[in-house]
């Protein structure tokens, strides 16, 4: 959300300096004006600055750098830098298929913080299993690889509607009864990153 | 007119808390991580609900209860 934090900011500040006007000098408070005052200042503004704080958290949350800010994701971040065809998460980042500032929550929408409550109670398991339990040294999906993902951006699209594969088996690919992953199943694999080389970004 | 002692210190208090709160609420926005976010859910939130409360409780709490003195 554009100017969100810059709002926040304004609105923290605001709050601390009534917040400390009304504490110096608590004998405002005497008054209807002081009063209204000190209840802004003490609920109204301090409440609101905490909601739009985990609004500005829900977004921060959505960005690539969010994700790969954890250790373990560390090879998912190389995956999409691999100079490598075949790899669907590289193509789709080195090729802005997908905005790079946020190419994790564009694919994968349900995880973790952005999904329901189930999915933001998994999310505080791996915070915990990051910092305090054993990381599996195979991190998989908790279920398969919903087609929407790809559909939200590929359906309707001329390539994808004209191919004649896609044709034969759209209803199924719509119902999930056939996976996108079953013909395009370079995914990250990070266990075959070894070796590969990078692409190295280029701007004009 | 001078504030109640009393009401001077908790509201004292509660900017106190609430100051803290805040300040810690805006600074984890500076931090992409997962643990911000409980920093700022665990330690600002519940500073910032301190504060509140704390607030709350004097504006509506007993101030002005009569004291006794010494012989009457």
């Amino acid at each position: 959300m554009p100017f969100l934090e810059e709002a926040l900011a304004g609105v923290v500040l605001v709050a601390v300096a009534l917040i400390a006007l009304v504490a110096l000098r608590p004998s405002l408070t005497a008054a209807r004006g002081g009063r209204i005052l000190a209840f802004l200042a003490f609920l109204v503004l301090p409440l609101l600055a905490t909601g739009m704080g985990l609004s500005a958290h829900m977004e921060q949350s959505k960005t690539t750098e969010f994700c790969l800010s954890c250790h373990v994701m560390e090879p998912y971040g190389r995956s999409l830098q691999v100079d490598d065809a075949a790899w669907l998460p590289a193509q789709h980042y080195q090729n802005n298929r997908i905005p790079r500032d946020k190419a994790c929550f564009t694919c994968h929408t349900d995880y973790t913080m952005f999904g329901d409550a189930k999915a933001k109670l998994r999310g505080l398991r791996h915070v915990y299993v990051n910092y305090l339990g054993e990381i599996p040294t195979k991190i998989e999906l908790y279920e398969p690889y919903n087609n929407r993902e790809c559909l939200h951006c590929h359906a309707g699209a001329r390539t994808f509607e004209e191919s004649d594969l896609h044709k034969e088996m759209r209803v199924d690919l719509g119902s999930n009864a056939t996976s996108c992953l079953e013909c395009h199943d370079a995914a990250h694999n990070v266990h075959e990153l070894e070796g590969k080389p990078s692409w190295k970004e280029t701007r004009p | 007119m001078e504030a109640d002692p009393r009401l001077s210190r908790r509201l004292r208090f509660a900017g106190l808390l609430l100051g803290l709160g805040l300040l810690i609420e805006a600074a984890t926005l500076f931090w992409p991580h997962p643990t911000a976010f409980l920093v700022f859910l665990l330690l600002g939130g519940l500073l910032v609900a301190a504060g509140v409360l704390v607030y709350l409780f004097a504006i509506v709490g007993p101030i002005n209860r009569p004291r006794s003195f010494p012989g009457k």
